[in-house]
């Protein structure tokens, strides 16, 4: 079965709903896929989207050994489902220097989504937000705009007018 | 995350998407690892309901089991939950959660 034949939502975008100011990390304070990782499930402790951001760090690494998440030209987008958490969240994080990510192009990755949500049975908003995001960031004009982006807002306006193009 | 790996129609996706989802072997034996670790009456209890509902641990959202969609009893759904009293939707035999 191909992703064509699965029933994907309309209504829910990345930028309207699912990004929050406070899982923006502007400049990542690390440079490697570990310690990325553990900023990021930080920042979801920090802003209380899971009490157990060990426990998100966990299922992050485990995701990875499964294969990796970067999925080439600075792209990385780990994505777990947990009953840790209760809401579908993503947190946007860059590195203007790039961070390493064992991605599958070798190239260091420059902006991270990380995509979280509870494990609900179907959930195709949940598919729907991987897609939108790899589609999204396709155009290396976009990145670049997002790598750019003065503010959190900013960035999310980039993303919003990427989803709809 | 096992089970996504497994479905076919969420490990196609995602691969269409350029995630790569190869190694389920590394999360089976991370599985297996864990498994061996849980008390073998609550593992039974739980390889027993995932015969039946794919999801077996599924969370309480005002007093309803997100599972079957019952209602659960006033005393159940007040109920604290700690590892050693784990509780379990009447109606349907999931393993209950909250948050």
């Amino acid at each position: 079965m191909t992703s064509a034949t699965l029933t994907l939502p309309k209504a829910a975008t990345v930028a309207d709903g699912f990004l929050r100011s406070s899982l923006y990390i502007p400049e990542l304070r690390v440079k490697r896929k570990s310690a990325v990782l553990e900023e990021l499930a930080q920042t979801l402790g920090t802003a209380t989207i899971t009490k157990d951001p060990e426990g998100i760090l966990e299922l992050l690494r485990q995701r990875e050994s499964l294969g990796s998440t970067g999925i080439g030209k600075g792209i990385a987008v780990p994505h777990v489902r947990s009953t840790l958490v209760s809401d579908r969240v993503i947190l946007l994080a860059r590195s203007q220097k790039g961070v390493e990510f064992e991605a599958v192009d070798g190239a260091p990755v420059h902006l991270v989504f990380l995509i979280v949500a509870p494990p609900i049975e179907p959930d195709p908003v949940y598919l729907k937000l991987l897609a939108e995001i790899v589609h999204s960031v396709r155009l290396a004009r976009v990145r670049q705009k997002l790598l750019d982006a003065p503010t959190f807002e900013a960035a999310r306006e980039v993303l919003r007018v990427a989803a709809a193009s | 995350m096992l089970r996504d790996a497994r479905n076919p129609e969420i490990a196609t996706h995602e691969e269409s998407l350029g995630f790569p989802m190869g190694n389920v072997k590394a999360l089976e034996r991370t599985r297996e690892r864990l498994a061996s670790r849980i008390d073998e009456q609550l593992l039974k209890t739980y390889e027993r309901v995932s015969r039946k509902s794919p999801r077996v641990v599924v969370r309480v959202e005002g007093g309803v089991c997100q599972g079957c969609r019952m209602s659960l009893p006033t005393s159940s759904a007040s109920r604290s939950i700690t590892p050693a009293s784990l509780e379990n939707c009447q109606n349907c035999g999931r393993i209950l959660y909250r948050l």
